[in-house]
C-alpha cells in the first residue's frame, strides 16, 4: 500500500514570540491588538525595547510621547531604546 | 220625543245597532243610520255610554280570545315541507285579517260614539278605537303564542327569501318557475295584512332576524371558505346592500307603513354590523392558516384589520390565534425551523393587522417562551439568517435597520411623527412604552426572546468559525458581504471578532501563495494552513494527535516560511484539525479520498508497519485508546484495516484476503463534528482544574463514592466566587475519566489505576 499526500490544509493558531503573554501598558494580550486596534498582527506589532521588554508598538509609541523628561521603559525604567533586531 | 223611555224598545235598538251585544243567534237586519243616531242619543240620556263601550269591548275581546285566536294558531301545526308552511302561514294571516276586518263597522260606530259621548276617554291609551282593536288582536295573539310557531314563519320567509337570494336554493326546495309568480303574490299580500295589522314586527320581527343572520352566516361561508388571497369585504358589502336590504323593503315598505323607512335602515345598521362580526369570526377562525400562507393572505388580513375596526373581537382573536398556536406550534412534533417560520409569518401578519404592535407583543408571547426552552433556537436562527436560500429572516435582515439599543431613548422619528400618534389599545400593558413596541422589528424581537444580542452574536460567530473550519474553500467574500449587513444592524462592536476571523481565512491565503513560491518550503506536497488569530476565534477543541513525523516535518518547514514571512512570529499548530486530500495505492484499487488528520496518521502509520497493537498505536498518536478505536472503524469500513486479535489491528491489502467480509459494516458514526468546544467541553475544561484536588484525595483515601468527592471538592477547593459544580456534572466529568482509563469505578466508588500510584 502507498498513501500519498495530495493536500493537507491543517489549523494553526499565529503567535508572538515574546517572553510574556499580556503587554505591560495596557494589560491586552499580544496575540490579540492594542486598545485602539481592531485586527492583530500586522495591523498591530510589537516592538522590543533594549532592555529586552517588548510592548505593542502603539502602547509604548503613546507611553513615550507622555514622558516629558526621560524616555524609559515603563517596567524596567531604563532608558527605552528601541531594538531593531 | 217621548220624556218616557221605555227600556225594553231602548235595549233592542241598542242591540241592533251593536248586534254584538246580542246574545240570541237571531239574525236581524242591520241598523240604519238613522237608528244609530237615535240610540246614540239614547245613550246619551241614559248616560251609559261608558257602559255600553266597556260591554262592547269585552265582548269583542272575549271572541277575539276564544274563536279567532284558537283557530289563528291552529294552523301552526307540523308540516311535511316548506311549501305547506308558506301556505299556512298565508291562510293564517289571512284568517286574522278577514277577523279584524270584520269589526269595520262595529269600531266605526264605536268611535263615533266615543268622539261623540266620552271625549276625554280612551281606550287602552288609543284615541282611535281601532288603534285599540290592533293592540286587542296583537296582545291576544301573543298571548296564546304557541312553541312551534316558528317554524312556520321561517317556511314563509326562507321560501322567499331564497327566491331573492339565490335560485340554487330555490330548486333546491323544488319551486317550480311558474308557481314563482304566484309565491311573490301571496308573499307581498301577507306581509301587507301583517302591517296593516301591525303584526309584522312583534310575529315576525324575531324569526326574520335570525333568518337573515342564518343566510348571512352561510353567505360569509361560502364565499370565502378557505380562500385567503382576495378581498371580499366589498363584495359582501354589495349582497348585502342588492340582496338582503330590498328584500326587507318589500316586507316592511308596504303601502300602510312608510314609517318603517326608520326601522328598515335601523335593520340595516344592525346586519351590517352582523355581516363584519360574521366575517371577522370566520377570518379568526381561519387565521393561523392565514398567517402561514402570509404573504398571499394579505387581502384576507387586510379584511380582518377593518373588520376588527368595526367589531369588538380582539380578545376572541387573542384567544383563539394563541390557542391555535398551542396545538399546531408549540410542541415537540414541530421542529424548530418551521416554528421560527410560522413565527415570522405571524409577526408579519400582526403588523398588518394591528399597527400599534400590541396584538403581535400580546400573540407572540407565548411563542417566544417556547422558543426560549429550546436549545437549538439560536442556532436555527443564525443558520437560517446565514443560510445559501433566500428566506423570511435573511430578508428582514437585508431590509431593517439597526436593533434599537436604548429603549427608552425617543428617537428623532417619533418625535417628527408627531402627529400620526395613536394611544394604545384598551389592553396595552402600561409598564412598556409604546415606543419599544412600534419600534420592534423581526429580528430585535427574536434577539430580545434571549434578551442579549452577546448571545446571538457569538451563535454566529461559533457558526461562522465552523463553516469556515470545515469547508476550507469557503466563500469568503460572500460572508464578507453578509457581514457587514450583520453589522449594521448589531453594531461594529459585536461583530469585530467575526471581522478578524474572516481577514485571518484571506490572510492564510496570501501566506500560502508566498510560501508556495519558495521551493525550499514547500517540499512533497502541497502543505498549506488555516492560520487562526486564537484571540479571536471561539475556543478550538483541544484534542491531542501526533501527527506522522514526515506530516510533522512538513510543518515545521511551513512553520519556518511563516516565520520568515512575519517577523518575531510563529505557528502552533492544531494537528487534530484541517482536512486532507490523501491517494491510496492498494494492489487491487486505489482510493481517493478527503478525511481528517487523525485517520491520515492512521494510515501513514499501518503504510510503515502493518500491524499495531491498539496501546501502541495510541502511544505513538498520543490518541486515548477508546478514541483511536472509533476512528480505525473508518478504514475498517473500508476494508483496508481489521481486528485480527482483541486490541490487535493489521492492514488488510487485497480485498480477497480479507478474513471476513463482515469488517465493512463497522463503519465509524462518521459525526461531522464541531471544531469548537461545546459548552460541556468547557465545563469540563473548567472542572479539569480540580483533577489535582481529586487525585490527591484519591491517593490519601484509596477510594471514594461520588457524594464524598462533591463534598470534599465543595469544601476546600470551590471557594470563594469561583466555579459551582452540581453532582451530576462532576458525576459527568468522573465518568468520562473513567473511559480515558485515568480512573476506575467499581462497588460504586472511584479509584486511581493501579499504574498511576506507583508512578
Ligand atoms: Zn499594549
Ligand atoms: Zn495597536
Ligand atoms: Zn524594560
Amino acid at each position: 500500500m502507498k498513501v500519498t499526500i495530495k493536500n493537507w490544509v491543517g489549523v494553526a493558531t499565529w503567535k508572538w514570540v515574546a517572553n510574556d503573554d499580556n503587554c505591560g501598558i495596557c494589560r491586552m494580550p499580544f496575540d490579540g491588538c492594542c486598545p485602539d486596534c481592531k485586527l492583530p498582527g500586522d495591523d498591530c506589532p510589537l516592538v522590543w525595547g533594549q532592555c529586552s521588554h517588548c510592548f505593542h508598538m502603539h502602547c509604548i509609541v503613546k507611553w513615550l510621547q507622555s514622558q516629558q523628561v526621560n524616555q524609559q521603559c515603563p517596567m524596567c525604567r531604563q532608558e527605552w531604546k528601541f531594538n531593531n533586531k | 220625543m217621548s220624556l218616557k223611555i221605555d227600556y225594553n224598545d231602548s235595549w233592542n235598538l241598542i242591540k241592533k245597532v251593536f248586534p254584538i251585544l246580542d246574545e240570541s243567534s237571531s239574525k236581524q237586519q242591520e241598523a240604519s243610520e238613522n237608528e244609530f243616531y237615535k240610540t246614540l242619543s239614547v245613550i246619551e240620556n241614559l248616560n251609559l255610554a261608558e257602559i255600553i263601550k266597556t260591554m262592547i269591548l269585552t265582548r269583542v275581546e272575549r271572541e277575539i280570545r276564544e274563536s279567532y285566536v284558537p283557530k289563528f294558531w291552529s294552523y301552526f301545526v307540523k308540516v311535511e315541507n316548506y311549501e305547506e308552511g308558506f301556505f299556512k302561514f298565508s291562510k293564517a294571516i289571512n284568517f286574522i285579517h278577514d277577523c279584524f276586518m270584520q269589526y269595520g263597522s262595529l269600531f266605526l260606530k264605536l268611535k263615533i260614539l266615543n268622539k261623540k259621548l266620552l271625549p276625554e276617554s280612551n281606550i287602552y291609551g288609543n284615541e282611535d278605537p281601532v288603534d285599540a282593536l290592533r293592540l286587542l288582536f296583537r296582545a291576544t295573539l301573543l298571548s296564546q303564542l304557541p312553541i312551534e310557531h316558528k317554524d312556520i314563519i321561517e317556511n314563509f320567509y326562507i321560501i322567499a327569501l331564497s327566491e331573492e337570494n339565490n335560485r340554487d336554493i330555490a330548486d333546491f326546495f323544488n319551486l317550480s318557475q311558474q308557481s314563482e309568480n304566484n309565491y311573490n303574490l301571496i308573499f307581498s299580500e301577507t306581509n301587507r295584512k301583517l302591517n296593516k295589522l301591525d303584526l309584522l314586527e312583534p310575529l315576525v320581527g324575531q324569526v326574520l332576524t335570525s333568518l337573515i343572520y342564518t343566510t348571512i352566516e352561510n353567505h360569509v361561508q361560502k364565499t370565502c371558505k378557505d380562500s385567503f388571497d382576495s378581498s371580499y369585504l366589498t363584495t359582501l358589502e354589495t349582497w348585502l346592500e342588492t340582496v338582503i336590504i330590498p328584500w326587507l323593503q318589500t316586507i316592511y315598505c308596504s303601502e300602510y307603513a312608510s314609517v318603517n323607512e326608520e326601522a328598515v335602515k335601523r335593520f340595516q345598521r344592525k346586519l351590517l354590523n352582523f355581516l363584519y362580526e360574521t366575517y371577522a369570526k370566520v377570518r379568526i377562525n381561519q387565521l393561523f392558516n392565514i398567517i402561514i400562507e402570509f404573504p398571499e393572505s394579505l387581502p384576507a388580513l387586510e379584511d380582518l384589520r377593518l373588520c376588527l375596526q368595526k367589531t369588538d373581537l380582539r380578545s376572541v382573536l387573542i384567544e383563539k390565534l394563541q390557542k391555535s398556536m398551542e396545538t399546531r406550534l408549540l410542541h415537540p412534533g414541530v421542529s424548530t425551523p418551521d416554528i421560527l417560520t410560522a413565527y415570522v409569518a405571524s409577526i408579519r401578519s400582526m403588523r398588518v393587522l394591528d399597527p400599534s404592535g400590541l396584538l403581535l407583543e400580546t400573540v407572540t408571547q407565548p411563542v417566544h417562551q417556547y422558543l426560549r426552552s429550546r436549545d437549538d433556537t439560536v442556532r436555527c436562527v443564525v443558520s437560517s439568517l446565514t443560510e445559501e436560500d433566500p428566506n423570511d429572516l435573511a430578508e428582514e435582515l437585508v431590509r431593517g435597520n439597526a436593533v434599537h439599543v436604548d429603549e427608552n431613548a425617543l428617537s428623532d422619528e417619533d418625535a417628527e411623527n408627531w402627529t400620526k400618534w395613536m394611544p394604545d389599545p384598551v389592553e396595552a400593558d402600561p409598564n412598556k412604552s409604546s415606543n419599544i413596541r412600534r419600534s420592534s422589528d423581526i429580528i430585535s424581537m427574536l434577539v430580545s426572546v434571549y434578551g442579549s444580542k452577546e448571545l446571538f452574536v457569538n451563535e454566529y460567530r461559533t457558526l461562522l468559525a465552523d463553516r469556515l473550519l470545515s469547508q476550507f474553500s469557503c466563500d469568503t467574500e460572500k460572508e464578507i458581504r453578509y457581514l457587514e449587513l450583520l453589522k449594521l444592524r448589531f453594531g461594529d462592536s459585536q461583530l469585530h471578532y467575526c471581522e478578524v476571523m474572516l481577514k485571518d481565512v484571506a490572510d492564510s491565503k496570501r501566506i500560502k501563495t508566498h510560501i508556495a513560491q519558495i521551493p525550499e518550503y514547500s517540499e512533497n506536497f502541497n502543505m498549506s494552513a488555516m492560520i487562526l488569530s486564537a484571540q479571536f476565534w471561539p475556543a478550538l477543541k483541544d484534542e491531542k494527535l501526533e501527527v506522522h513525523p514526515k506530516i510533522k516535518e512538513q510543518m515545521a518547514l511551513y512553520t519556518k516560511g511563516f516565520e520568515a514571512l512575519k517577523g518575531s512570529r510563529t505557528l502552533a499548530w492544531k494537528n487534530h484539525l484541517g482536512v486532507v486530500d490523501v491517494e491510496i495505492d492498494l494492489p487491487d484499487r486505489k482510493l481517493n479520498l478527503s478525511v481528517t488528520p487523525v485517520h491520515v496518521t492512521i494510515i501513514m502509520h499501518f503504510e510503515d508497519k502493518k500491524e499495531w497493537a491498539l496501546d501502541e498505536l495510541s502511544r505513538v498518536m498520543q490518541v486515548p485508546p477508546t478514541i483511536l478505536r472509533r476512528k480505525m472503524g473508518f478504514w475498517q469500513s473500508y476494508g483496508l484495516i481489521e481486528e485480527v486479535k482483541p486490541d490487535l489491528f493489521c492492514l488488510i491489502e487485497e480485498i480477497e484476503n480479507s478474513v471476513s467480509k463482515a469488517a465493512s459494516e463497522i463503519v465509524e458514526d462518521y459525526e461531522s463534528e464541531s471544531a469548537m468546544a461545546s459548552a460541556q467541553d468547557q465545563r469540563k475544561e473548567e472542572l479539569q482544574t480540580f483533577w489535582s484536588y481529586i487525585t490527591g484525595m484519591l491517593m490519601n483515601l484509596d477510594s471514594l463514592p461520588l457524594e464524598r468527592i462533591h463534598q470534599m471538592l465543595k469544601m476546600f477547593a470551590f471557594q470563594g466566587p469561583t466555579i459551582e459544580c452540581s453532582l451530576q456534572e462532576l458525576r459527568h466529568f468522573l465518568d468520562a475519566k473513567v473511559r480515558e482509563h485515568e480512573l476506575v469505578y467499581s462497588g460504586g466508588l472511584y479509584k486511581l489505576p493501579k499504574s498511576d500510584i506507583l508512578t
